[in-house]
């Protein structure tokens, strides 16, 4: 039995793998409704033309404009979508931050704004819609390989990932009894603009591209996705 | 439409435990959160009856809501015995089928209670074969007193159905007997109605030991060995 994924949510859905993984479920007539979140931006505006462009007829994109740092705000955003658009089937927890900075020279209000978009905004979201009633489907988390070895520079990103990862681990215990599956992915060098931040010297276009990962989300709602069982999914070149 | 009822008054004692056993955690959950979900699925039930322990009233209901439990569910004190606490969930049940389950036995699942739902007949409870013999004995002198043939025995499960008159009336008959039946579809067989059984899986464990935990978290786990 394929999974149900009448309605999904990806946060962070204005560039990079959010985009690209909400464009693959907008192309698809099996979905019915993408509830994209992002900051406000021009880059969001333009993302939600391309995706109303590209969907499938039978999908509507719903855009919403949060900073997802803002707990409150994130509360609030769930309790509203629950409400507008029903039970969320399909969410991937997307949205990133970095600000990379050696031990000595790390400000801490950066630390905290990396753990609340990376790891509090993800467990607000699930636990929101849960006390709403939601059943998911399926729970994508979108961690790196960074959460899996610290990396010298990079300490609040890869504390971030790895509590990404951890968490991840015990929500697909937990949310089994509900029939919902969480796998947490963990992308290598991808070419998005957090990746520019965390090596701008690279070239994009000799790594993995957000298209790529994107297409390894789409699969794990697929049939053949009910038979990748892995807590997490190691994706790079 | 079915009410199941949901036994969740019991003290723990066995489990040795500072609280009442339906807060002890299965890999991690509180155990009454099991049969509550695997209920929640169910279209059939409409409705749930759930007992809890004196003094625990706000934690059991902290416990549905949290776990956003769609089913109506209504909150009901337990009585000094089993017997007492189903007595006491009968008044409250709205439709005029019952399910009974109890939440120590948290490996039941959504199918479970739908092939109970759908079995012929209206009282009738999953029962097990033993795979033990059991021996009838003289406790006072520790004197074994004779045999039973185990293949007219049968371990009894739940979940259990039953329709709420024939409950009713079985109780009515057991409040005037010396006995306290500890389980239901022998009680309703003591008071004269037909009670039939089906196979229930030697996976339906009832949790009251810490041994009985490891076991549950191992089968929750393990639906399989792999290769």
């Amino acid at each position: 039995m394929s999974d149900r994924r009448g309605t999904v949510l990806v946060t962070g859905g204005s560039r990079g793998i959010g985009l690209a993984t909400a464009e693959r479920f907008a192309r698809r007539d099996d979905v019915e409704q993408v509830v994209l979140v992002a900051r406000d931006s021009p880059a969001f505006d333009a993302a939600i033309a391309h995706l109303t462009e590209v969907a499938s007829p039978s999908v509507k994109v719903w855009p919403y404009r949060l900073d997802l740092a803002d707990r409150a705000g994130v509360l609030d955003l769930v309790d509203l979508v629950h409400a507008t658009h029903g039970n969320v089937d399909v969410l991937v927890n997307n949205a990133g931050y970095t600000k990379p900075e050696p031990v000595h020279q790390i400000d801490f209000a950066e630390f905290e704004r990396t753990m609340a978009v990376n790891l509090y905004a993800p467990f607000s979201v699930i636990q929101g819609l849960l006390h709403a009633g939601n059943r998911f489907s399926l729970v994508v988390n979108i961690a790196s390989t960074a959460g899996l070895h610290g990396r010298s520079g990079w300490l609040t990103y890869s504390a971030s990932k790895a509590a990404v990862i951890n968490m991840s681990e015990v929500l697909r215990e937990e949310l089994a009894i509900f029939g919902t599956r969480v796998v947490c992915i963990s992308p290598g060098r991808t070419a998005t603009d957090l990746r520019r931040t965390l090596a701008p010297e690279e070239d994009p276009s000799t790594i993995m591209q957000p298209e790529d990962v994107a297409a390894v989300i789409e699969m794990l709602s697929t049939d053949v996705g009910r038979f990748v069982d892995s807590a997490n999914l190691v994706v790079r070149q | 439409m079915y009410t199941l009822v949901l036994l969740n008054g019991g003290s723990g004692r066995r489990m040795g435990a500072p609280q009442p056993k339906q807060f002890i955690k299965v890999n991690g959950i509180p155990i009454l959160v099991y049969s509550l979900v695997a209920a929640d699925a169910v279209p059939e039930i409409d409705q749930i009856v759930l007992n809890y322990p004196e003094g625990w009233r706000d934690d059991v209901a902290a416990l549905v809501h949290d776990y956003a439990i769609r089913t109506r569910v209504d909150l009901v004190p337990a009585g000094e015995t089993r017997q007492a606490s189903v007595a006491a969930a009968l008044d409250v049940c709205t439709n005029d089928d019952v399910v009974l389950h109890e939440a120590a036995r948290p490996l039941v699942r959504s199918a479970d209670f739908a092939r109970l739902i759908a079995a012929p007949g209206r009282n009738v409870s999953y029962m097990a074969p033993l795979t033990f013999t059991v021996a009838p004995v003289d406790p006072a002198t520790h004197t074994v007193t004779g045999y039973l043939d185990r293949d007219r025995l049968r371990n009894v499960q739940l979940p259990q159905k039953f329709s709420l008159a024939d409950l009713k009336k079985g109780h009515e008959f057991a409040a005037g007997q010396d006995v306290v039946f500890t389980e239901d579809a022998t009680l309703l067989a003591a008071a004269g109605l037909a009670v039939h059984f089906v196979d229930g899986a030697d996976t339906n464990i009832k949790v009251t030991t810490p041994t009985d935990i490891h076991l549950a978290v191992s089968l929750l786990h393990g639906q399989a060995d792999d290769e």
